[in-house]
């Protein structure tokens, strides 16, 4: 069975830091013969934001027809799914936010609707990362991006104890992150690491 | 000179919670003797920031929409009330949106050294963040809290209060809820009186 993996990079910007970020944690896990990867670039994969009708609470869908159809299977089926983006303004990116707040539609199906998000048996079987990057230097830049990456993760049924974080503060300039002392290491090892664990789970 | 307040209002939704409280303290700062602005987000025309750092050099944004209008409006203000509901731990996308779009205020600040604003400026400028959350949780509106700070910071704003009312699934909307929409409009009037008192000065 192939591990499917599904990595969004959340930057407006392509091939920046967050991005460059989550290649190498990517690249942590190709060699694996088992492991299929999809990458989306999510400023081209049209996205629109939430509009807070709460249609979904009733119709177990979202009332939008837009880029987050293909995704919403692609989110369901994968076995890992990785997140990146930069800290803007102390938050993460709009466009991921917009994606975070779309994942809605499965808040309804858990919480509103009571309805399985995956299969039973594949409960407790997915797990999730959160690669980011930050301008500044302060070791809170990333504290408000977290707990709007936790509402993704547990309404897609990955537990908190099954998400990961590698965020990369003092990072500015395109390219800055290749002059990182250990992320390159960090982000790879991470890849590997949970190609690693996703096995054992899955045999389990 | 009349105390201008604009209220922006982050939520696709219309008429919700949110603008409701908004609505309140915007009359309540009418009530006060201030004009009074609301701008609709979701009504308006503009692209998230593309992270092109084009504006650290010129101090301009390369997205001409109507982001910039809004930046120009927000400055011409005395008194801003940024409004947004909260969604999954923190201010909807299109509030973000706007908020990112500020980067060029933000080099004009620190990269070009060429927008400067006194604490005098900063004291006579006041910013209120006003929020509603489902969630009975205290902590709900944390995630929110550092967005909103940064763009009250670099548009030379003070980070006067918060009109924040969580609880709204249990409330069954904010019009049931015992003080917000009360104290909401009271603080419009105060704010008002405020800013009424620092310009006689």
């Amino acid at each position: 069975m192939p591990i499917k993996v599904l990595a969004f990079a959340g930057s407006p910007r392509r091939h920046g830091n967050s991005e460059t970020l989550l290649d190498w944690v990517l690249g942590g896990m190709i060699a694996d013969p088992d492991v299929v990867i999809e990458k989306v670039a999510l400023d081209e994969a049209n996205i629109n934001p939430c509009r807070g009708c709460n249609a979904c609470e009733k119709l177990n869908k979202c009332i939008q027809r837009d880029g987050l159809d293909i995704y919403h299977d692609k989110i369901v089926d994968a076995d890992i799914i990785l997140l990146s983006s930069p800290i803007y303004c102390m938050g993460i990116a709009s466009q991921p936010k917009a994606l975070i707040d779309r994942a809605q539609v499965f808040r309804s199906r858990k919480y509103v609707l009571k309805l399985p998000v995956v299969p039973p048996e594949r409960r407790g079987k997915r797990l999730g990362a959160f690669l980011a990057t930050a301008g500044q230097n302060w070791d809170h830049v990333f504290n408000a991006a977290i707990p709007s990456v936790k509402c993704f993760y547990h309404v897609i049924d990955i537990r908190d104890a099954d998400i990961s974080y590698l965020m990369i503060n003092n990072v500015d300039e395109k390219g800055a992150i290749d002059r990182h002392p250990t992320a390159r290491t960090d982000a790879d090892r991470l890849g590997k690491s949970l190609i690693t664990e996703i096995k054992k789970r899955l045999a389990g | 000179m009349t105390i201008k307040v604009l209220g922006i209002s982050g939520s696709p939704h219309r008429h919700g919670n949110t603008e409701t409280l908004l609505d309140s303290f915007l009359e309540g700062a009418k009530a006060g003797g201030a004009s009074v602005e609301k701008v609709i987000l979701k009504d308006l025309s503009y692209s998230p920031c593309r992270g092109c750092n084009a504006c650290h050099k010129t101090g301009e944004c390369v997205v001409k929409d109507d982001a910039i209008t809004l930046f120009e409006k927000i400055l011409a203000s005395d008194c801003i009330a940024v409004a947004s509901p909260i969604y999954t731990m923190g201010i909807t996308a299109e509030l973000k949106g706007l908020i990112d779009r500020g980067q060029y205020l933000w080099a004009r600040k620190f990269i070009l050294k060429t927008l400067y604003f006194s604490d005098d400026h900063i004291k006579r400028h006041k910013g209120l963040f006003i929020s509603t959350a489902g969630q009975n949780w205290d902590h709900v509106f944390d995630g929110a809290f550092p967005a909103i700070t940064a763009i009250f910071n670099g548009t030379g704003f003070e980070y006067y209060d918060n009109i924040i009312a969580n609880n709204m699934d249990e409330y069954k909307g904010i019009k049931n809820h015992p003080t917000a929409l009360k104290a909401a409009f009271e603080k419009g009037q105060k704010v008002v009186a405020v800013l009424e008192k620092l310009n006689a000065s």
